[in-house]
Order: structure tokens, then C-alpha cells, then sequence
């Protein structure tokens, strides 16, 4: 696929960090030229070096500047680009954003606003799921009767997930185990669903125990052919916020995989999906709900990206080019297995607070098969400004076992200091008998905190922490030298 | 003379003796032994410790020095004992709450002069999809906030002094 074949020669990337990184590196390959937004605080950042044109966008927040449609498609129309790929999070499921992408003459790299007000809306999803006869979870929504919504709630029966309907990645989800409590819940998850979404409309419904999250990426062209990449399995969650994922995976017997990854391909037939989308489903037990569907490229593609040799990012924009997909579902194979572990500037040792600090020294680990998704360099300044997450490293091995082995010498090997992150915690995570075995769920972490807390430093090892920091301390070695060395070989007792 | 170190919230006391070949650590209560570091340049060396030797990567950051090694990575603050005085004499008589991490001040709930006592909310901060309460950990009387609504502040700022008792 060549650039002359496209029909634009530039694309403006409506997103930073890490996967700004990754979708220049298909418009490299793929000959195009590509043109970045950013604030401020992001012009030291990788993807804006990286870009052939960076233009500056500027808000009340950080934040509030990637949010900013109009300046966004202003910077696209400058740069000429004749798309423009919003990445993930931010606008990237907006329907009003794609459309006035559109409007300006722009593909947007992505589904059809009419699409991302379908499916991006959890409600309406639902329901246009259930209607296709496809698996969904009990569940009450507020809106279809606000006055009967707790009576409808309390029916379904403990216990049960309490979420915002307009939200994503966890933000003011709350599991309700025992009734009386729901009211509170319910109040709660209101309030941060009007203070992150700017919508307090809420849906529950029934909590599965023990969970396993399996979602199955789909792709689609301009002339309907749907296909699926096989699934993702995303248990590993601290408050519903991924951290490892993995294909295929563990859980799913070959006739599973099969039912849920050609489920998931006729719910985005159904609804005549175009572009890259994933359809997130619950399984516990032999059953599997559907949960949600993301109307864009998600943060973990590149597990799926490992095992079938697809870049989907090129698919994104071959399809938002109106051509049609070069593979039918036969031609897609999956080989091996892979592994993504997200890097986070966290301290789970310190119940996940968010940490910050200057990246003084960096080195990603480069074995063959360890892939390294990043968005940061040395020098850079990692605030609390965005979403926390710094990289993501990918392992593929020929078996989940040799996946497991290397990504822990992979997360191991990764040197990042100067900001405290998560990489003791990932590898813990990795190593734990629990996840070997491949008996995890959503509540995995939370039923073992001591994953999350990690053990006391060994005697030996704080020994030799000790070691290094007297060696590069200079007030230490000078003590140590104003010390005769006669006096000194004596010991303390003659001070 | 010991120096100290934080490492995950201990305090360590050690100290250095010159040898004939380099150093001794002596790590109050715990150890001693000899050690010797080679500097490869760029932050990378070798550390010895009682003749095993390992890579190991550094950064020293002012008073804070970042380690990796065994594949792990500590963070070590060295207490300098002039600043540790320092700190506690401006502090008598009061009482500081201090930012659990970082994030951006919600909602202040207190005002300077107002009458506080152990538990009350002082701030709502959030810290990324977080809302965490900010508590007074004593009775005493709002003497100064440090941040206003919407700042952001690192980990360990100073939000609120409180003057103790009344």
C-alpha cells in the first residue's frame, strides 16, 4: 500500500504520548506525511519530535487543549491534512468531533459519527445488542423511568455494577454487594459521572463474580466486510483500569473463542461498523455478556498486532481511504502468544497514587520479541496532567509460558528513574502462581493486595540499595575521608 | 559520624571507613562489610559487595538518589542533618498537612482563623480520577493555606498550617 494510492498525503494526529508514537510510525511506513497537535507541556515529547509538522494548541488545562475540537480541526486544515486519527481517549469517541471533521472536508480515521452515537453510548448499545439477540446482563436503566430505576435496580439482586452511562475506563463504576447500600452508591457514582462526563444518567446492572474480561478485535471497511482478530483477555484490573492483557486467551476453550470472536464480528456487522473497534465482553462461568464497544483503536491493539501480523493502524487509515480490507476472515492466523504489561507513573505499593518526577535516566530493554510502546524520553517532565500511563511493553513468545518468563525479564530490565513507577508491581504480577496458572479476574488484585503491596526489601538486597547511595553521596565519602584511615580501621569508638 | 537514609519510609544509619582498597559500609544494626562501586560513566557501573559484583544504574537528584538494580528500583533519600533541624525548629507549635500525592485541589472547606478539630475536612484534592479528603490530624486553628482551588501541587507539598491548640 502505497502513498501515492491514498488519497491524502498528510494526517493530523488528534492525540500525544505514547500512541501519537505509534500511529507516526504507520504513516512513516506507509509514506505519509504526519502533522501533531500538542500543548505546551508536551513540546519535549517523542511523538512531537517525531512528527514532520507540530503545531501548538493551548486550553485552561493540559487536558482541556486535546479537547478542543475547533482548534484541533483548524491545526489539521493548516497542516493540510487530508485526515486526521484521533487516537484514543480524548475525542476519539466524540460523534459531534467526527462530524465536524468531516464537515471540513477531513476523513476522520475512525467509524461514522452515526456509528460511535450507536454504540459509543452504553445505553443504547446495550439495547441495540439485545435487540439483535446477541448475550447482555441483566440490568435497569435510569432514563427509561427515573421515578422506578432503584426499585428496578434492587430487583435484579445483589450484587450489582453501578456505572455512568456516558462513561468509560472505570471512572465512577461501583459494585454493590449488599442493597442497603445502593442508595449511596447510586449518589455517588451520579456525582462523578456529572463531574467527569458532564452527564449524571446512570445504568446497573448485574456483577458477574469473578469476571474475566474478554474483548475481541474487530475491523471493518467502507463495503461491509467485517472481520475479527481474535480476542484479548484483559483481567488484570486495579479499579477497572487494564494493566496486563494478553491473546488468546487462557480462559477460552477453541469453541469459546470461536462463539465470542464470531459474536463479536456480527454484533459490529449488525451494526454496520467501519474502522478498527472493539467488542468487550464478561465471561464467568461458560457464559459471555456484552459489556461494551469501543468505537476506536484501543490502548492493548498491540497484543492482537503481535500474533496476527497486522498493523492495524495501517488498516485504520486504508479503511478511512475507502479501501476495502485486503483479507477475508480465513486469511487471518494467530501465532504465538503475546503479552502487554502497562507501564504507569503509580505507586501500587502506596495504593496506586499517582507519582511524578523528572525522567532522568531511560532504557527499554531490546531482546527480540519485546516490543516498546512509548511516549516519554529522558528529560522529560511526567506531571499529573493526564492519564498515567508511560509506555507499554509487548512480549511474543511461541507459548504463554515463554510469554510470562519474558515479559518479566523484559519489565525487569526496563531502567526509568527519576519518576517511581509501576514496574516492580508488573512483574510481581507476572510472576504470581495465580496469573501462571491463567486463574484470574477483575477482582484478582483486590482479593490479594499483597500483589499490589509487594514484600519487605530482603536484608541483603537493602544492603546493597545502602551501598550504592553511600558510594554516590558526596557528603558521605567525605566524612569517610576527613577519617584517618588508622582511626578509621579502629572504628567508631574513637570518635 | 552516621549518616542517614529513607528507604521506603526507614531510616538507615550507616556509615563509611576508608580501606587500603576502597570502603567499608557499616549499616547501623545490620551490616558491614566491604563495597566498591565502578563507574562506567553515564550512570552505569559495578557494585561489589563483599566480592559479588552485579550491574547497576544510578542517578543522584539532589538530595534524592535513584536505583536500579536486580531489576528493581528504589528511590533514597539522604536526610541531611542541617535541613532535618531546620525543619523541625520552623515547625514548632505547628502542624502541617501535607499533599498524600500529587494532584489539584477540588474544594478548600476551611478558611484561615477557622476552629478545627482532629478528623475535619480541611480540602477535597483529586489525583487523577481520585477524590481524596484532606483531614486535620489535630485539633487546632487554620493558620494558612497554601494552595487555592484548582492548583496542582507534588507529592508531599504543604496544603494547610494549622496553629495548634488554642
Amino acid at each position: 500500500m502505497a502513498a501515492a494510492s491514498l488519497p491524502f498525503d498528510t494526517v493530523l494526529v488528534a492525540n500525544r504520548g505514547e500512541i501519537a508514537v505509534r500511529i507516526i510510525a504507520s504513516l512513516r511506513k506507509l509514506g505519509v506525511r504526519a502533522a501533531i497537535v500538542h500543548h505546551e507541556i508536551d513540546a519535549a515529547a517523542p511523538a512531537v519530535a517525531l512528527a514532520d509538522v507540530a503545531i501548538k494548541i493551548s486550553g485552561k488545562t493540559p487536558v482541556s487543549a486535546y479537547l478542543d475540537g475547533e482548534q484541533i480541526i483548524a491545526a489539521a486544515r493548516a497542516a493540510g491534512a487530508g485526515a486526521l486519527h484521533p487516537g484514543y481517549g480524548f475525542l476519539s469517541e466524540n460523534a459531534g468531533f467526527a462530524r465536524a471533521v468531516a464537515a471540513a472536508g477531513i476523513a476522520f480515521i475512525g467509524p461514522t459519527p452515526e456509528v460511535i452515537e450507536l454504540m459509543g453510548d452504553k445505553i443504547r448499545a446495550r439495547n441495540f445488542v439485545a435487540r439483535g439477540g446477541f448475550p447482555v446482563a441483566p440490568s435497569a436503566i435510569e432514563e427509561d423511568d427515573p421515578s422506578t430505576f432503584l426499585a428496578r435496580a434492587r430487583s435484579i439482586g445483589a450484587p450489582l455494577l453501578v456505572k455512568p452511562s456516558a462513561g468509560g475506563g472505570g471512572k465512577g463504576m461501583r459494585i454493590v454487594r449488599d442493597l442497603d447500600l445502593l442508595d449511596d452508591a447510586v449518589a455517588q457514582a451520579r456525582s462523578e459521572g456529572q463531574r467527569y462526563f458532564g452527564d449524571g444518567r446512570l445504568y446497573v446492572e448485574r456483577y458477574v463474580e469473578k469476571p474475566r474480561h474478554i474483548e475481541v478485535q474487530v475491523l471493518g471497511d467502507a463495503f461491509g466486510n467485517v472481520v475479527h482478530l481474535f480476542e484479548r483477555e484483559c483481567s488484570v484490573q486495579r479499579r477497572f483500569q487494564k494493566i496486563i492483557e494478553e491473546t488468546p486467551s487462557p480462559a477460552l476453550s477453541a469453541k469459546m473463542r470461536q462463539s465470542i470472536c464470531e459474536t463479536a464480528a456480527n454484533i459490529a456487522r449488525a451494526a454496520g461498523y467501519r474502522n478498527a473497534g472493539t467488542v468487550e465482553f464478561i465471561f464467568g462461568g461458560e457464559e459471555f455478556y456484552f459489556l461494551e464497544m469501543n468505537t476506536r483503536l484501543q490502548v492493548e491493539h498491540p497484543v492482537t498486532e503481535m500474533i496476527t501480523g497486522v498493523d492495524l493502524v495501517a488498516e485504520q487509515i486504508a479503511i478511512a481511504a475507502n479501501r476495502a480490507l485486503p483479507f477475508r476472515q480465513s486469511d487471518i492466523s494467530a501465532r504465538g502468544h503475546a503479552i502487554e504489561a502497562r507501564l504507569y507513573a503509580e505507586s501500587p505499593e502506596r495504593g496506586f497514587s499517582p507519582t511524578s518526577g523528572k525522567v532522568l535516566m531511560l532504557d527499554y530493554p531490546r531482546e527480540q520479541g519485546v516490543r516498546v510502546d512509548s511516549g516519554i524520553a529522558e528529560g522529560q517532565s511526567i506531571t499529573t496532567a493526564f492519564d498515567p500511563m508511560l509506555a507499554k511493553l509487548i512480549v511474543h513468545a511461541q507459548t504463554r509460558d515463554a510469554a510470562v518468563t519474558k515479559a518479566i525479564a523484559a519489565v525487569q530490565d526496563l531502567v526509568l528513574l527519576g519518576c517511581e513507577t509501576n514496574a516492580d508491581f508488573l512483574a510481581r504480577v507476572l510472576g504470581d502462581p495465580g496469573f501462571r496458572n491463567g486463574a484470574v479476574h477483575t477482582g484478582y488484585l483486590d482479593e490479594n493486595p499483597e500483589i499490589a503491596s509487594g514484600p519487605n526489601d530482603a536484608p541483603d538486597d537493602v544492603t546493597r540499595f545502602l551501598a550504592v547511595a553511600a558510594l554516590v553521596t558526596r557528603p558521605v565519602r567525605d566524612a569517610a575521608e576527613a577519617v584517618p584511615a588508622l582511626h578509621a580501621a579502629i572504628g567508631r569508638w574513637r570518635n | 559520624m552516621f549518616h542517614k537514609f529513607d528507604l521506603g519510609g526507614i531510616t538507615r544509619e550507616l556509615w563509611l571507613t576508608p580501606t587500603a582498597t576502597g570502603y567499608r559500609l557499616n549499616v547501623l544494626d545490620a551490616w558491614s562489610g566491604p563495597i566498591a562501586l565502578t563507574d562506567e560513566g553515564t550512570g552505569r557501573g559495578r557494585l561489589t559487595v563483599a566480592g559479588f559484583s552485579e550491574a547497576v544504574a544510578f542517578v543522584v537528584d539532589g538530595d534524592l538518589i535513584h536505583i536500579h538494580m536486580r531489576g528493581r528500583t528504589r528511590s533514597l533519600r539522604y536526610l541531611d542533618p542541617l535541613r532535618v533541624l531546620a525543619s523541625v525548629d520552623s515547625d514548632g507549635g505547628h502542624n502541617v498537612a501535607r499533599a498524600p500525592m500529587p494532584g489539584t485541589v477540588v474544594a478548600l472547606k476551611v478558611a484561615p482563623g477557622d476552629a478545627v478539630t482532629t478528623g475535619t475536612v480541611l480540602m477535597v484534592i483529586e489525583s487523577m480520577k481520585l477524590e481524596t479528603q484532606i483531614r486535620a490530624s489535630q485539633d487546632g486553628i487554620v493558620e494558612r493555606l497554601h494552595v487555592k482551588d484548582g492548583d496542582s501541587f507534588d507529592r508531599d507539598a504543604i496544603l494547610v498550617t494549622l496553629l495548634q491548640g488554642t
